[in-house]
């Protein structure tokens, strides 16, 4: 174990007192993603478990994989279908002829290799960008740089849009970091999700990138709606007439950001979440429910005018970001309420605000990531009357 | 001298009363009040002039902007005297002579039931249409028409636009279009402002030969053909929406349309 | 408060500025600063305001009712708004156009009220005015700093003048089309905050509650 020895070598030089004392959040990072953390709690009080933020971090990064699979072949996909009638260009075209694989959209390796000549350049621009900020705040601050970015930085790369220009995706994670979670203390203080903070910054910043119907497939000249904003003009009755069946929405095979397409990616993912404790079950029992209650009713309302209001919840479930944000946002641990009763409600809250602004706000076609934002700040406000109505119901008991 | 000193002698001694008695408090509040509204009302009225002025100016700097007429540098109202106010019975599409065209308010007249209609077919979402408007006439030298503006109004995404289309003397070609008052999104619908945009009309045709109307925004081009199309707005489809509808529908029947035919016949 | 009249002046620019250190005037802070020309002219509008209120204040403040003295507080200040109102209609007229109703709502600008009750009701007319002129320049200096972030990312301009030349005009820069909403000041002014506390740490208020780590036993 040479790197061991390297590692035990320079620690001195780390940490206080030490020439580098500074610079330890740096050596912390490196060893820890290396080796299990050696350190222990030395203060009451004592909660033993098998699981620690590290552990769960790596596998919310596992749950995504369905998610980056799906992502970059339908990436690759479209952008193979649309090549096939404006052509190809640009440097990806350029290293795909180079290994001479080709533009077959049938052919699912060329695909995926188109896929993630766009997603790699995305991902790896976040790390970089949003990794340095980290760092900084890092060493400045005296903390840890851990794990949950790893986990911001994937779930940020998948909901881009393929074609987002690179110093966009920087820009949005640099303010998804800073303004998301470090300005309120690091991560486990942040109450808004990082990840989504950057994306909603990029979307009201430069919303001609993040919004329309040519940014989804990367291939210029090429025009293609999402299933969300065929429905808010033409109803969800006119999806299958333009070539989107219920089916190729859930398994992936429609416009969208790169990884948020493919509800069955995105269920696997949450089965994982799920059977492994890392997802708490209340959160999607609310969010679910609140969702398919308030389309109902918007169902049962009808409306002549906006088509919205006839789209069924399982359509709802299927399409834009509603089942990855499922899976991987209404779940997330810190920026959710802390209560059992508050999940619920928080849960349920996302579900109706998701279908409130898809179906009754006109300027925006998406609600999942507005949704939720809003979850996110009435969490602590949750939980606060969660609590107080515990206090108040023990009080009654004792009198 | 006696006299005088009696009189500071109150004054003093209204001074020196405490603050909080009832007859100090009264007399405060009236007197401020009194001040307040004098100097605040003398100075609305003193300035009240230059303020019409100006308010008509702001119109009348659109107008000239909206038919390629305005020059920073030139005197506004000089400018604007080769324009001829009309007022348009908008269901007949000739000149009336009830109003004064000079003083004509078509906002007010639109709130006025008895000169209003209010519309049930109403795409441009504006509830109640004036049976009048004013228009400008815009004459060569010679005295033949140049161009015609025409003003428009209608609902975009978050706010009433208002503005102005100007027309060659053949009621088809557009000249331009402009707008002076809105509140859409800065960046998105507010690009309805941004001088390419605009630009984008000049040269545009409201009909095709057979007198149908075929002026539309929209993101792809219609089978009518690029002399009938307008891109829209990036990023911004409700209010470019907004302007297709409020364009088509002033064009249309209910709106200029019959005005237009006369143009077209040579009638003005 | 032995303050000397220039300290009057100079302290509530930095120091003890209105906005970044007691968050007052946030709300036309947001709304006024998307380009510079329109931020200067509020600058110069809240300042004349809160000088002139302030001194008139002053001046009768010995006279002035406790128990109506909020309103006499109002009525000048809202005088001196609606003659400002006018005068902008009557020589600045475009720009009157952009300030639109913000102008009237200086009366409610809590920096006026604020430095009306606090200070100019116990301090002579003189120092009142040179204390109020303070504290409108430190608020202009906020919004004009705030202002020029806002214009020059938003819109790729100063003063309406262009410096970044904006895609949608043939250029090259994208311009960051949330600094042009006004929630993009709150993040601004945040920001701003933050550098300032950062700089000055004796701006920092003190926690109202500590997390305390519990003794080893």
């Amino acid at each position: 174990m040479g790197l061991r020895n390297f590692f035990d070598r320079i620690e001195p030089q780390f940490v206080k007192g030490g020439k580098y004392e500074k610079y330890f959040p740096i050596y912390e990072m490196v060893e820890s993603f290396l080796y299990t953390p050696k350190t222990v709690t030395t203060v009451a009080p004592h909660a033993r478990s098998y699981i620690d933020m590290k552990r769960i971090m790596t596998y919310v990064v596992i749950a995504t994989i369905p998610c980056i699979l799906m992502g970059m072949y339908n990436v690759g996909l479209q952008t193979n279908v649309a090549i096939a009638e404006f052509g190809a260009s640009g440097w990806r075209a350029a290293i795909i002829d180079m290994f001479g694989i080709g533009f077959n959209p049938a052919n699912p390796l060329a695909n995926i290799l188109h896929g993630a000549l766009y997603f790699l350049p995305i991902y790896i621009v976040t790390l970089v960008a949003g990794g340095i900020f980290e760092v900084i705040f890092a060493t400045v601050r005296g903390h840890e740089v851990n794990e949950g970015f790893l986990v911001t930085s994937m779930l940020y790369a998948l909901i881009m849009p393929a074609s987002t220009p690179l110093w966009q995706v920087a820009l949005g994670i640099i303010f998804g970091v800073v303004i998301g979670k470090e300005v309120f203390g690091g991560t486990g203080k942040n109450f808004l999700n990082p990840a989504l903070t950057g994306r909603a910054f990029l979307y009201f910043a430069y919303p001609a990138q993040m919004s329309g119907d040519t940014i989804w497939t990367p291939v210029d000249g090429f025009s293609g709606a999402t299933a969300l904003s065929v429905g808010a003009t033409d109803g969800y009755a006119a999806l299958p007439e333009r070539g989107i069946e219920w089916s190729d929405a859930f398994f992936g095979l429609i416009q969208g950001s790169i990884g948020e397409t493919s509800t069955l990616a995105c269920l696997i993912g949450l089965s994982f979440l799920l059977i492994t404790k890392i997802a708490n079950w209340r959160l999607i029992v609310g969010c679910l429910g609140g969702m398919i209650a308030f389309s109902t009713v918007l169902n049962l309302i009808g409306s002549d005018t906006n088509p919205m209001f006839n789209m069924p919840w399982y359509w709802h479930l299927v399409i834009g970001g509603y089942a990855f944000g499922l899976a991987f946002m209404v779940t997330e641990p810190v920026s959710a309420s802390h209560t059992n009763t508050g999940r619920y409600i928080y849960g349920a809250l996302i579900g109706f605000m998701v279908v409130m602004i898809r179906v009754i706000n006109p300027a925006f076609p998406e609600g999942m990531m507005l949704a939720i934002l809003f979850g996110n700040v009435f969490a602590p406000l949750i939980d606060y009357f969660v609590v107080q109505a515990n206090i108040k119901r023990r009080a009654k008991r004792n009198v | 001298m006696s006299e005088t000193n009696e009189n500071k002698g109150f004054i003093r001694r209204f001074l020196d009363a405490p603050a909080d008695s009832v007859g100090k408090t009264v007399f405060v509040a009236v007197a401020l009040c009194l001040v307040a509204s004098m100097i605040v009302s003398a100075t609305a009225v003193a300035l009240r002039p230059i303020q019409e002025v100006n308010k008509l100016k702001d119109k009348q700097v659109n107008i000239l902007q909206v038919a390629g007429e305005y020059d920073p540098s030139a005197n506004v109202t000089e400018a604007f005297g080769k324009f001829e106010p009309q007022v348009l019975e908008i269901a007949t599409g000739t000149f009336t002579d009830q109003f004064d065209a000079a003083t004509f308010d078509d906002r007010a007249s639109a709130d006025n039931p008895e000169t209003s209609i209010a519309l049930t077919d109403d795409p441009a979402g504006i509830g109640r249409q004036s049976k009048f408007v004013t228009v400008y006439l815009l004459r060569n030298e010679d005295g033949s028409l140049d161009k015609v503006i025409l003003p428009v109004h209608g609902y975009g995404l978050w706010s009433t636009l208002y503005g102005f289309v100007a027309l060659e003397e053949n009621g088809n070609d557009i000249f331009g279009l402009q707008f002076y008052s809105h509140a859409e999104t800065p960046g998105l619908g507010a690009e309805v402002d941004n001088p390419r945009w605009k630009s984008l009309w000049s040269g545009k045709k409201l009909s095709d030969e057979n007198g149908e109307l075929q002026i539309t925004v929209a993101k792809a081009q219609p089978a009518a053909g690029a002399e009938f199309h307008v891109d829209a707005l990036a990023g911004a489809t409700l209010t470019s929406v907004g302007v297709d509808n409020l364009v088509r529908f002033w064009m249309g029947e209910a709106g200029y349309a019959p005005f237009l035919e006369n143009l077209k016949a040579g009638d003005i | 408060m032995a303050q000397t009249k220039r300290e009057m002046l100079i302290d509530p620019m930095v120091d003890n500025n209105p906005i970044t250190l007691q968050v007052l005037g946030i709300c036309s802070a947001l709304a006024v600063t998307s380009s510079l020309q329109v931020a200067l002219v509020m600058g110069i509008a809240v300042t004349l305001v809160t000088g002139f209120s302030s001194m008139f204040i002053s001046m009768l403040r010995n006279q002035i009712p406790g128990s109506i003295r909020i309103i006499v507080q109002m009525v000048i200040i809202a005088s001196l708004v609606i003659m400002v109102d006018q005068f902008l209609k009557a020589y600045a007229f475009d720009i009157s156009k952009t300030l639109s109703v913000f102008v009237g709502l200086i009366i409610t600008n809590c920096i006026v009220m604020g430095r009306a009750e606090a200070f100019a009701m116990k301090n002579p007319p003189i120092d009142s005015f040179i204390d109020g002129v303070g504290n409108g320049l430190g608020y202009t200096i906020l919004l004009l700093v705030v202002g020029f972030f806002r214009e020059l990312f938003g819109a790729g301009s100063l003063f309406g003048v262009t410096i970044l030349e904006t895609v949608n005009n043939g250029g090259w820069y994208v311009p960051n089309g949330m600094l042009l909403l006004p929630p993009s000041a709150f993040f601004v002014i945040g920001l701003i905050i933050w550098g300032v506390r950062a700089w000055k740490p004796e701006q920092v208020e003190e926690r109202e509650y500590k997390i305390q780590s519990v003794e080893a036993h």
